[in-house]
């Protein structure tokens, strides 16, 4: 490193009080950032580092938190400065941006209100027009359309995109040298990441900003990092230049990091089609959505599209990736299909039946043979119920046992999906992320159900847990002969576990077809973009894509 | 929003008269005796019984009594048979004591418990917040019309330092307005004070988790500017909904205190009307209060808007 640095962190230990005692949640980090460089901390959830990110601008502190060693940014100590230098460090120096741009702002207030409030807290002589001015200004270069205008909208009334872009613009208001970016496109659609960190690059390149880049995905370090940190259990395990980390990592916690990376050229085998009738057969299916609209009495003045003749099947035992950004209306038409929503016109066969129109009580017997994963394991499971219980929950509803037998079934059910007996009296909360999503598959399974359909069942885990959720799905496949519809906005997932690929645009679907051809030969223009969009683990292969779409 | 506001208030207009049409039914049409006895009072005379009976047309078919009985309301010439008053002029009399008292209070009691809410949860588990605590709980567990008695008995028969209750109008003389009131008004906020705060520290205790307190102080803002605009500032939606419901009811009458404090209130009607078993102004004045209520609903759900501008208008009004 020629330049001194600009932030040096030395011997950092981060640990808090709990009542089970002193949880150590980073134990002795050290590292430097030099101007203009991208800094990547990479690690699963727990490992320390947005613990480590946050600590530098002191947003850990609390009464029990104990922090020790040294951050020094431009010769101020910071561990031992007081909240308000603290507060003139934060914004003005460093910038920060969070992983969900929903969450992150504030709802009642306007974009431009947040914005300038960040300018105005450090320069109290500042006039709001010219407060405004800049938001205006930022708004723009990051790449929001008509700043003028969105400076008067709310964060509800942007796609999560352009929040996650106003969200850098406020970062930026007081020009600071280093921006930390935690998990910054983790709630995002991956076309949407795709465009983020092209614009944190660019960043990067045009002001020299300094950023570190939290994330647990190494796609996305392959993109964008200079030089990586990766961290386990508090402490850094690994650290060096992008290349060496990726083609030559050194500790084997890495190395089964990036071998846990799913990778978009790793499909798996072609399953042979059995010649039986398909298992789920959708035709001319429509769902709209009336828009309403009147003084004291609502007239339908328009409607919403979402699911627009759509047609396709899925043979048994077999997989189809329904693919598509958020609002194509891939979710819509899952649980259309499921009769959970009632389709507007169009037929549903499942099992050789029909079962578009058939009402609640007619659907009940039939739920149990369709069950559902859903995509987050934290809000999809009650927080007041037992694993026990919820993995039970289907079996007591539908009447198939009670008393020792549901324990001993729902005991092997836990088994089945890499748990354990032991689980069985624990809460949620108590459960990491990707347990949390063995339990949700546990519970579609229990009622022993012919179609699974798989709502993003992956997009909320740690990339390195993703792997095993999706080998765990395969394997259940190949043991119960399930059929799953695949539910996914990253391509890249879903062609690592289906035979079939089926791409949803603006309610249509515009392309279907098998696996490899519909990634390796794509025809339709969406197909494409959604395919490189698909951040690739791959330092050199993400350069040479690069390179191209530059020239 | 104006679209919003005209949906509201007809779903207001509707709610009012299916309240009428039960008042309606419940004094007029379940009883088993006549309606007219009831109407007359305790030593009625038989004229005056087949008087009323004629006068409310009690012989016609239900939709023209109910008629009948709204044109009584409305048009002002309610009469109570036991005392031969006219009740819309009692109840205007009592409007002027009855909104000073709860407007008054309203004004103390969210001053009061915005502050003891902001201060507890500024230091959740400090000595301010558990001090706060007992005192808002006490408040909470104290009947009022207890708390009232105690106040009167202290305060002013055996100290002297206020007075003992009625009420002096504000145009009469401000200050001797204010130091009537000012008993009445304590002891009807000590209630809400409590309630509220406890509310409001939740709330904001609850915000202070959310990820944009976070940002907002990434930004480099003062712990003061993060409490107040950010944490306070998107706490305050629930106790917006519960002051609505309470003080809509209180407009029609805050009984227990008018009793003691003897103010000349909607309130202190009302009480003397139950007494006699009067029934024309306990109609009038059920209606009136039912009015406010409604009325602050709708208000409240207006006023949401503002504080949370996610809140879909059109969607929310049905």
């Amino acid at each position: 490193m020629s330049a001194e640095p600009l932030l040096s962190v030395s011997d950092l230990r981060v640990g808090f009080a709990t009542e089970g005692g002193l949880v150590q949640a980073v134990d002795g980090v050290s590292f430097e950032l030099a101007p203009g460089e991208v800094l990547a901390i990479v690690g699963e959830s727990g490992s320390g580092k947005s613990v480590t990110a946050q600590t530098v601008v002191g947003l850990t502190r609390s009464a029990n938190a104990r922090i020790e060693g040294s951050i020094r940014l431009g010769g101020a100590e910071l561990t031992e400065a007081g909240e308000r230098e603290l507060q003139a460090v934060r914004g003005e120096r460093v910038g920060m941006v969070f992983q969900d741009p929903m969450t992150s702002f504030n709802p009642v207030y306007r974009i431009g209100r947040q914005l300038t409030e960040a300018l105005l807290a450090h320069r109290p002589e500042a006039t709001g027009a010219e407060a405004r001015a800049r938001a205006v200004e930022l708004l723009g270069s990051v790449g929001l359309p008509g700043p003028e205008r969105q400076v008067d909208r709310y964060p509800h009334e942007l796609s999560g995109g352009m929040r996650q872009r106003a969200m850098i613009a406020m970062a930026l208001m007081l020009e600071p040298q280093i921006l930390i970016a935690d998990e910054p496109t983790t709630a995002l659609d991956v076309t949407i990441q795709a465009q983020i960190l092209e614009l944190l690059r660019r960043l990067n390149r045009e002001r020299s900003l300094a950023t570190i880049l939290i994330t647990h995905d190494f796609g996305v370090v392959a993109e964008i990092a200079d030089r990586v940190l990766v961290m386990h259990e508090g402490r850094i395990v690994e650290r060096g230049d992008l290349d060496r980390v990726f083609y030559s990592p050194a500790d084997p916690y890495t190395r089964k990091l990036l071998g846990a990376v799913v990778r978009l050229d790793q499909a798996p085998p072609l399953r042979q089609s059995r010649g039986e009738p398909p298992l789920l057969e959708v035709s001319g299916l429509v769902k709209h959505f009336p828009v309403k609209r009147g003084l004291l009495i609502d007239r339908e003045v328009d409607r919403v599209r979402a699911v627009d003749d759509v047609s396709f099947s899925v043979a048994r035992g077999e997989t189809l990736g329904l693919v598509g950004e958020s609002g194509s209306g891939k979710s819509t038409l899952s649980r259309s299909v499921l009769q959970l929503l009632a389709p507007t016109s169009g037929s549903v066969r499942f099992d050789g039946r029909e079962i578009a129109g058939l009402s609640r009580r007619q659907m009940r017997p039939l739920r149990a043979q369709m069950q559902m994963v859903f995509q987050d394991p934290y809000a999809s499971l009650n927080p007041r119920k037992r694993i026990g219980q919820i993995v039970s929950e289907p079996l007591r509803i539908q009447g198939v046992a009670s008393g020792r037998e549901l324990r001993g079934r729902v005991h092997g059910l836990l088994e089945r999906v890499g748990l354990s007996a032991a689980h069985y009296r624990r809460y949620p909360h108590e459960l990491s992320g990707g347990q949390r999503q063995r339990v949700g598959i546990a519970r579609a399974l229990a009622v022993e159900p012919k179609l699974v359909i798989a709502d993003e069942p992956v997009s909320a885990l740690d990339a390195s847990i993703r792997a095993q959720i999706l080998d765990l799905l395969a394997e259940l496949q190949g043991e119960l002969g399930l059929t799953y519809v695949f539910v996914a906005h990253d391509i890249g997932v879903v062609r690592h576990v289906s035979d079939r690929i089926a791409v949803m645009h603006e309610g249509k679907i515009v392309e279907q077809g098998p696996a490899d051809q519909v990634c390796e030969r794509p025809v339709h223009p969406y197909t494409r973009k959604l395919l490189t969009a698909v951040p690739v683990p791959d330092p050199r292969e993400a350069r040479a894509r690069r390179a191209s779409s530059d020239a | 929003m104006g679209r919003f506001i005209a949906r509201r208030a007809a779903g207001t207009v509707l709610v009012l008269f299916a309240v009428s049409l039960i008042v309606f039914l419940i004094f007029n049409v379940i009883p088993d005796s006549n309606p007219a006895q009831n109407m007359a009072g305790r030593n009625a005379s038989p004229t005056l019984v087949a008087g009323i009976e004629e006068e409310w047309g009690l012989n016609d078919s239900l939709p023209q009594q109910y008629a009948t009985m709204m044109r009584k309301v409305f048009s002002g010439d309610l009469i109570s048979y036991e005392g031969r008053e006219d009740v819309d002029e009692r109840i205007v009399e009592g409007i002027p004591a009855t909104f000073s008292l709860c407007i008054g209070a309203a004004v103390i009691w969210m001053s009061f418990a915005i502050l003891f809410g902001y201060l507890s949860a500024r230091r959740p588990g400090g000595r301010l917040d558990r001090l706060l605590t007992v005192v808002s709980v006490t408040g909470i567990s104290v009947p009022e019309f207890w708390l009232g008695a105690v106040l009167l008995n202290y305060l002013a028969y055996r100290l002297g330092v206020f007075p003992s209750g009625g009420y002096v109008p504000l145009t009469e003389d401000p200050l001797e307005w204010a130091y009537h009131l000012l008993l009445p008004w304590t002891t009807l906020s000590i209630l809400y004070i409590g309630l509220y705060s406890r509310v409001l520290r939740s709330n904001m205790l609850d915000a202070l988790g959310e990820d944009y307190v976070r940002t907002a102080r990434a930004k480099g803002l003062s712990a003061r500017q993060v409490m107040t605009r950010h944490v306070l500032r998107n706490s305050l939606a629930p106790i917006v909904t519960l002051f609505g419901l309470d003080f809509g009811a209180l407009l029609g009458g805050a009984i227990a205190i008018e009793y003691v404090f003897d103010l000349n209130g909607i309130g202190l009607y009302t009480f003397e009307s139950l007494i006699n078993q009067d029934l024309p102004p306990v109609i009038a004045v059920v209606l009136f209060g039912a009015f406010f209520i409604v009325l602050f609903n709708a208000l409240v759900d207006v006023f949401y808007a503002f504080l949370d501008p996610r809140v879909k208008l059109g969607r929310s009004a049905r």
